[in-house]
């Protein structure tokens, strides 16, 4: 390949590195300036003699090579002798549609993170359970308003068989629902609710132990929870003919759970709380909202350590990368800001990239494993695929439903579920690193 | 002439006969005209001679001792070779012509001596020269009209006729008359020859020898003298000098502050001639030099139009520039332009049309505003009416032509539940207040409270309460009934006003800030249509008992107990607590459409059918401060956002424009009202376009339905 390069495009030394299992020995390479990431993925194809082409991305000081190598270097400024290091990673192959779980009502927020199975929270107030075969394995009524969110409590005791969802709704509780996948068959019982908000709860989000809880909520509070299912009522219902009739109708063994912390700091609608990941993670948590803030707790002590202010741009979703390095914040100004956690470990100051998109973002998935990508939903209907070190615009995007909204998205492993107006697809993402 | 010369010549002779000494100056003239007539013989002769000449320079060769007469060399005329030529040499001995010429030879006397005689003399033989004959005067007079040279001929008294005076005489004669020097050859300017100066002819030698005058050195005694006497005079006073005059005095030091300075300008400089530029170069570069057309085109305009008034035009060298062919023009307009036009100094208007225009903060100063269109929830069957946002900014309550409200979520758009209530929805509106939950919707005849599912126990209480109590308030006079119905809550609504019959669709609702009264506009032209309806009393009233004009909209002051009434053309202000009119602003617009009220209470715009947009200051005037007309069909709905300067119209074309709208609290600035975006997303249909457009409180966000059934959510 080296050998067609014509001769009146001058070179330029670079040395390839990867962290992939395809790896070029480390020799200085003369690459022709007017080589892209084709020609350049060719080469380490030719090089290492693949018997499967695999297509590769290279990321030079960091950021993903989308231009000629003379542009990029006419770009940077970088000088003609200076030897380039050029990290290549396996790209992210196009998104392929696997499967199609139609639902009658919108689904709010889906989650893979159960294996092999989806677990849905729609707006009729059900949660679903769905196996890899599109099966429904369990359909639960849960709450009597939409569901706005759900998410999987990672169980302490790695029983795959029993397994604690948790749904926050607009009818102001959050619950926590026991399913069981035995082999009798599956059934899923409510255990719990959570009684705090005086508005609809918009997510719920527990820690990576599975041991606490946070719900946010549209009247500024968070809540913090354990995962322990009391044998008492915590909370004493107000009194209401309405809500005498509701629980003549909900089965007694639902346990009224109380927070163990509120955390109160935000001016208007909570949109999302999630505990912190990564290595400084320890009893952190970020939340943002309407009030166009992301702010960071002490869970501990239920105290606002930061507040990043981030002018008119009401939040809609947060995600953290799982390493905990980057911040992502979706807001109504069709913008996800990027936070990088790494410039100052203990506090964010302002935002440092944007993702632009051409409709409302809504929500916001990470990948697992050190992955710089992360896939973002919109109310167009698409979502995207974004690398982290290329913010100019989207890897791939995915035209999941036209004009309907997506809400929700989950990312585990190779599968992305998108859930929205449409029901749910999934997805499969392959590459990447 | 004749006559004339006649005289002349008695007069010479007459002053010959006087004057003896003098008279022999006429033969030399005799000689000069002798030898005139034989030059022009001589040129007759030089050809003949040519041909002699060749034997003659064999002779010549010959005889070396006979210098004179010495020969010339000259080129000949016919053959063009040198020649030589030799003057005439006489052939006799004594080669005096003067004697040979004159055939009387009674030499030097008077010659009056022979005037009585017959002859004039004796020639050489003794023999008597006659006289020649004398004709009368007649004759002479003929000779002279005759002879065209004959007034250049003269008396020889010799010979005793007329001779014609040779050239040289001529010039004489003139020289004379000019009193100029008569000799031709005379030099005025010859070089003078130095004696006495010049290197080696310096005179070393004093041309007297005597001692040095003492004079030359002493002061004089006697000019001492005289001056010693005027020194004395000066002494004694008897010479007094010359005061100097005052006029001098003053002009010696001159305070030029003295005086206050003039006020005329001072005189304006002549304007600096313009440089040359390169095109006026004697040697233009080429580019510089016009093509054929350009010329062409120079040549075919008016003087007056051209842009330039020269071409350039090149030349290799200075020399060969032509005279200046335009100097006299230049100068004539030149002398034109110093006593014919006044030099007066003209400023130039200069001025950038767009710094004319009103400067504007750039809309992207002013975010945040709605930009773009987030989502869209769509009825499915008629144009949406109308809309509502609770005043928590959640929730939508939408209501169209078929009888449908949908309540659905501001951020995703997802309807939570649905009221069919069978007739045309013709307004919506959430009430105020916080602590409760509900909004009131207008059909025909009919306004219809209903509460959102999914409220907090002490919200739904609360609301219950208000709507519903369990203790009625005594029942009022009143042709409006209230209904509350007690039994499913949930499904329909909790209570329900009855509008007298044939009052029509209810056009607006408007709640007043602290949510106790309500107040309703129906379409029906009967009683103005208005009704205040007060919620904890249960009770409505009609306060206007007349009203001119079909009441468009009402308004209440969010501060003042003002109330305002719009009707087709005025909107009056009524003060409600003193029931008496305020104000009536006279937009100036055929049809008033819509109309609200600033959050500050100082402020109204009012929206017409016929586009106009009209804001008033309430503090200001009855006319309007402010006209915009940028909607190309009739405005439909105009709302100002609660908390941002922002307000929004919206209109029948379609679009929503949004205005940046600054209103300061210092009452000597003027609002500030910036056009900012116009936002199109709606369908026309039948010639509807956008009906209602409702600001997100505490979100710069818009809410608008449109006849093509879409409501329509806008965000930043």
């Amino acid at each position: 390949m080296a050998s067609t390069s014509s001769s009146t495009v001058p070179s330029h030394p670079v040395v390839f590195t990867t962290k992939t299992p395809y790896v070029l020995p480390s020799q200085k390479f003369m690459i022709p300036l007017d080589w892209k990431r084709y020609q350049l993925s060719q080469l380490i194809n030719k090089a290492l003699d693949l018997p499967k082409p695999v297509p590769f991305d290279f990321i030079v000081h960091g950021e993903i090579l989308r231009t000629t190598l003379w542009e990029w270097r006419a770009e940077k400024g970088v000088g003609e002798e200076d030897t380039l290091e050029i990290e290549y990673f396996e790209s992210v192959m196009p998104p392929q549609r696997m499967s199609d779980i139609p639902h009658e009502d919108w689904v709010s927020s889906v989650s893979c993170r159960i294996p092999q199975h989806f677990v849905t929270a729609s707006y009729d107030g059900h949660l679903r359970l769905f196996d890899y075969s599109q099966n429904p394995v369990i359909d639960t009524f849960v709450h009597q308003a939409p569901i706005t969110s759900v998410c999987v409590v990672p169980s302490p005791s790695s029983d795959a068989e029993s397994r604690i969802l948790a749904s926050s709704s607009h009818d102001f509780t959050a619950c926590l629902t026991h399913i069981y996948m035995s082999l009798e068959g599956p059934s899923a019982s409510t255990v719990a609710s959570l009684h705090l908000h005086t508005s609809p709860l918009s997510c719920v989000s527990s820690d990576t132990s599975g041991s606490h809880l946070l719900t946010s909520s549209w009247d500024g509070l968070i809540g913090v929870w354990d995962t322990s299912i009391p044998d008492e009522h915590q909370v004493t219902l107000e009194r209401g003919d309405d809500r005498k009739k509701r629980r003549k109708t909900a089965p007694v063994n639902i346990k009224r759970k109380a927070p163990i912390a509120v955390l109160k700091s935000h001016t208007a609608r909570v949109s999302k709380a999630l505990f912190a990941t990564g290595l400084h993670a320890k009893g952190k948590a970020y939340s943002c909202g309407f009030d166009s803030t992301v702010r960071t707790w002490d869970v501990e002590s239920g105290v606002c350590v930061n507040t990043v202010n981030v002018p008119e741009r009401p939040m809609l979703d947060l995600a953290q990368t799982p390493d905990g390095n980057v911040l992502l914040a979706a807001s109504t100004d069709r913008t996800v800001s990027i936070f990088d956690l790494r410039i100052s470990n203990s506090s964010l100051s302002s935002s440092t990239g944007f993702m632009m998109h051409p409709a409302t973002p809504s929500c916001i998935a990470t990948s697992e494993g050190g992955k710089q990508q992360v896939v973002t939903g919109a109310y167009d209907g698409v979502a995207r695929l974004w690398d982290l070190r290329s913010t100019k615009g989207a890897v791939t995007n995915f035209r999941v439903w036209d004009g309907m909204k997506v809400l929700g998205v989950d990312w585990a492993g190779d599968v992305v579920s998108i859930g929205g107006e449409g029901g749910v697809e999934v997805w499969r993402i392959t590459g990447g690193s | 002439m004749q006559s004339e010369e006649e005289d002349e010549d008695e007069e010479r002779e007459s002053d010959i006969l006087s004057d003896d000494g003098e008279v022999d100056d006429f033969p030399e003239i005799d000689a000069a005209s002798d030898s005139d007539e034989e030059s022009e013989e001589e040129e007759d002769d030089t050809d003949d001679l040519d041909e002699e000449d060749t034997l003659e320079e064999d002779s010549d060769a010959d005889s070396d001792l006979h210098i004179f007469p010495k020969s010339k060399v000259v080129v000949s005329d016919i053959t063009g070779q040198k020649k030589t030529v030799y003057p005439e040499i006489e052939p006799d001995y004594d080669s005096d012509s003067s004697t040979e010429e004159d055939p009387s030879r009674t030499g030097n006397i008077p010659m009056h001596w022979y005037d009585d005689l017959p002859h004039i003399g004796y020639d050489i033989n003794g023999k008597r020269v006659l006289r020649p004959a004398k004709g009368d005067e007649l004759d002479k007079f003929l000779a002279t009209v005759d002879d065209p040279t004959s007034w250049t001929t003269a008396f020889d008294k010799n010979t005793q006729m007329d001779k014609p005076l040779s050239a040289e005489e001529l010039d004489i004669i003139r020289r004379l008359q000019a009193g100029e020097n008569p000799d031709a050859e005379y030099d005025p300017y010859e070089p003078t020859i130095e004696w006495f100066t010049g290197k080696g002819k310096e005179e070393v030698m004093p041309i007297s020898s005597a001692p040095e005058p003492k004079r030359r050195w002493l002061p004089s005694k006697w000019e001492k003298q005289k001056i010693m006497k005027i020194v004395r005079a000066i002494r004694q006073g008897r010479i007094v000098g010359s005061k100097p005059t005052a006029a001098d005095k003053k002009h010696q030091f001159y305070a030029i502050w003295n005086e206050p300075p003039s006020n005329q300008p001072p005189p304006l400089p002549a304007p600096k001639p313009k440089l040359p530029t390169n095109s006026e170069s004697y040697n233009p570069p080429e580019e510089y030099l016009p093509t054929e057309e350009e010329r062409k085109q120079w040549e075919n305009t008016e003087p007056e139009d051209r842009e330039r008034d020269y071409l350039p035009q090149k030349y290799s060298a200075l020399r060969l520039v032509p005279a200046f062919d335009k100097f006299i023009k230049q100068r004539f307009n030149r002398q034109l332009d110093l006593y014919l036009a006044p030099r007066i100094q003209r400023i130039k208007l200069n001025v950038d049309p767009n710094s004319l225009l009103p400067k504007l903060p750039s809309p992207g100063s002013l975010r945040p505003f709605p930009n773009y269109k987030s989502l869209k929830f769509t009825h499915t069957k008629a144009r949406v009416r109308c809309l509502s946002i609770s005043p928590d900014g959640a929730w939508v309550a939408s209501g169209d032509e078929s009888g449908v409200i949908s309540l659905w979520e501001v951020n995703v758009g997802r309807e939570v539940k649905r009221w069919t209530l069978g007739s045309k929805v013709g307004a919506i509106e959430w009430c105020p207040r916080l602590d409760v939950c509900f909004f009131v919707a207008g059909t025909e005849e009919k306004l219809h409270f209903l509460m959102p599912p999914n409220l907090s126990p002490t919200v739904l209480t609360m609301t219950q309460s208000t709507l519903a109590p369990a203790t009625l308030p005594p029942a009022t006079q009143s042709s409006i009934k209230w209904i509350s119905s007690s039994g499913a809550v949930e499904e329909g609504p909790i209570l329900v006003i009855e509008l007298p019959g044939a009052s029509g669709l209810p056009r607006q609702l408007t709640w007043h800030r602290k949510g106790d009264y309500l107040a309703s506009v129906s379409s029906s032209e009967t009683q103005g249509g208005v009704w205040m309806h007060q919620i904890s009393r249960r009770h409505s009233q009609a306060p206007f008992t007349k009203i001119k004009g079909a009441v468009q909209m009402v308004l209440f002051h969010p501060t003042k107990p003002h109330f305002f009434v719009a009707t087709q053309r005025y909107v009056r202000l009524y003060n409600l607590a003193e029931q008496k009119l305020l104000k009536t602003l006279m937009p100036g617009i055929q049809w008033i459409s819509s109309m609200d009220i600033h959050p500050s209470g100082d402020h109204v715009i009012v929206g017409g059918y016929d586009r106009k947009l009209c804001w008033f200051d309430l503090e200001l005037s009855e006319k309007p401060y402010k006209v915009l007309r940028y909607h190309t069909r009739a405005i439909r709905s105009l709302h100002f956002h609660p908390t941002y300067p922002l307000f929004a119209s919206s209109s029948d074309d379609g679009s929503i424009q949004i205005f940046h709208a600054r209103v300061y609290s210092d009452l000597m600035t003027d609002p500030l009202i910036v056009p900012l975006k116009i936002l199109r997303g709606h369908d026309v249909k039948d010639g509807l376009g956008v009906l209602q457009v409702k600001w997100v409180n505490k979100q710069p966000w818009l809410v608008s339905s449109g006849a093509d059934g879409n409501a329509l959510v806008w965000c930043s």
